[in-house]
């Protein structure tokens, strides 16, 4: 922003940012200049005293129903009634219940052992919420906030919303080359008490969620490891859906599609075009 | 007795994670139906579901704004069963004062309801005046510290929804709070 803007922003009065501010919803440049005016204009000053006066007073007065005598146990019941089979069980009708337990874990066990089988690692919360908002998105459950095939646009839109900076790439660079993909839009999450980002790519007619979070805020963990390209990628498949979460220069990211294998052909959406292609290979099964 | 068993890692059952938002989850079931019968059953059928859904697969994100979801969809499915036509929360919010009718009044009467103290009656009243559109937005943000994002899940809207919903809310709030204070005054 130039001199005389940023004199005209600081100038303008910011009531309507004051419920944004108090709930921590400004960011950047636009809480940079909230404050800036706050500290200089005493009407604003006093308006904003208000509003967090406000918000402790309701906050403090939580909680305004107490919740009725005999309630929590008969939530406690509903939830022992429906507690795994194994914990309702009789002695009798348990030991039978272990014993077929005990042969199927054994067929498990076998199961698991196959040399092609991906370890059964707990997925990091990234990917299941990663996994869980391109579900919802599947679903029409979760609605776009931006749609444009650009690039530029989308991070442009993200700016100043995340707690990092966020430039989605341009593959491929040359105008000439067509691309294999299409971006749909985008969108805010929250996640771990912040924002993060889902970006919406399209191919062949299957959607592809990418979703973005500071590395301070998630690592990736879990799954199968594949190294590759200097990088360490996470692979899980959750609920059907194959995710790779990997991190990279600050950021962690999250791919989800139905793609076959390990969902590779979704990193089209960062590599496309023939000379990256051939580096997928390496993200095949061992 | 729920929730004696953690499991090897010290980390919680689901049924004791889920038990810990009994209290606000009958807080917010209240917001919306506004009569204790009700909220108790809502309660009761969003912790049904919950295990039910649990037990076919674990919950990813947000576990509390996923009790919050399941609770609000349960309340939608049945609010529509009962007029059996099209939802809409909140639909007499239209024809409320503008917010920017609300500043200049607290500009000109600063702090009035601080000074003779907001008892927690009177912000019950006063929210159970608002429509419930508003209510709810309130609940959620200023009780329960729900981001504007995760505010926007629970409701299945987007964002900038939620954020100018909690704008007027929070502006008719005023409004009905200062209008206490000045009877309180005898003005």
């Amino acid at each position: 922003m130039d001199f005389v803007g940023s004199r005209r922003a600081v100038n303008e009065h910011v009531i309507y940012q004051i419920p944004l501010y108090v709930d921590n919803e400004l960011q950047g440049d636009e809480q940079r200049l909230f404050e800036a005016h706050i500290n200089a204009c005493a009407s604003c000053w006093a308006a904003l005293e208000y509003e967090r006066r406000l918000i402790l007073a309701i906050h403090q007065a939580r909680p305004l129903y107490a919740t009725p005598e005999g309630l929590r146990e008969k939530v406690e019941q509903i939830l022992q009634n429906h507690q795994p089979i194994s914990k309702r069980f009789s002695s009798r009708t348990r030991r039978i219940f272990v014993a077929t337990t005990v042969v199927l874990g054994l067929m498990l066990a076998w199961f698991i052992a196959r040399p092609t089988h991906i370890p059964l690692v707990r997925p990091s919360e990234f990917a299941l919420v990663a996994v869980d908002t391109h579900q919802r998105y599947t679903r029409n459950q979760l609605p776009l906030e931006v749609i444009s095939s650009s690039p530029e646009e989308i991070s442009t839109w993200f700016a100043g919303k995340l707690p990092f900076n966020l430039k989605l790439p341009n593959y491929p660079e040359d105008l000439n080359q067509s691309k294999p993909y299409e971006i749909v839009g985008a969108r805010l999450i929250g996640f771990k008490h912040d924002y993060a980002a889902h970006v919406v790519y399209r191919l062949h007619n299957r959607p592809i969620s990418l979703v973005v979070t500071s590395e301070t805020i998630a690592q990736p963990s879990g799954g199968e490891k594949i190294p590759w390209q200097g990088l360490l990628f996470h692979f899980d498949v959750i609920n059907g859906w194959k995710v790779l979460t990997w991190s990279d220069k600050g950021l962690t990211y999250a791919l989800v599609s139905d793609f076959e294998e390990h969902g590779q052909a979704s990193c089209v959406v960062c590599h496309s075009g023939g000379q990256d292609q051939h580096k997928f290979e390496g993200l095949k099964f061992r | 007795m729920i929730g004696q068993g953690e499991d090897k890692e010290g980390q919680k059952s689901i049924e004791q994670a889920i038990l810990e938002y009994l209290e606000a989850l009958y807080g917010y079931a209240m917001s919306l139906a506004r009569n204790p019968v009700e909220a108790e059953d809502l309660v009761q059928e969003t912790y049904l579901r919950a295990i039910k859904g649990a037990r076919r697969s674990m919950p990813t994100g947000d576990l509390k704004a996923w009790l919050f979801r399941i609770l609000r969809n349960i309340w939608i499915n049945q609010r529509r069963r009962a007029q059996g036509s099209e939802l809409l929360l909140g639909i007499d919010i239209e024809g409320l004062e503008s917010e920017s009718e609300w500043t200049v009044k607290n500009q000109q009467r600063p702090d009035t309801i601080f000074e003779q103290g907001l008892l927690r009656e009177n912000i019950r009243i006063a929210l159970e005046s608002l429509p419930e559109a508003f209510r709810e937005v309130i609940v959620l943000r200023c009780m329960e510290g729900f981001s504007y994002s995760q505010i926007a899940e629970i409701l299945g809207c987007p964002v900038g929804t939620v954020m100018s919903r909690i704008n007027r809310a929070r502006a008719e709030l005023r409004r009905r709070l200062n209008k206490w204070a000045d009877g309180f005054c005898g003005k």
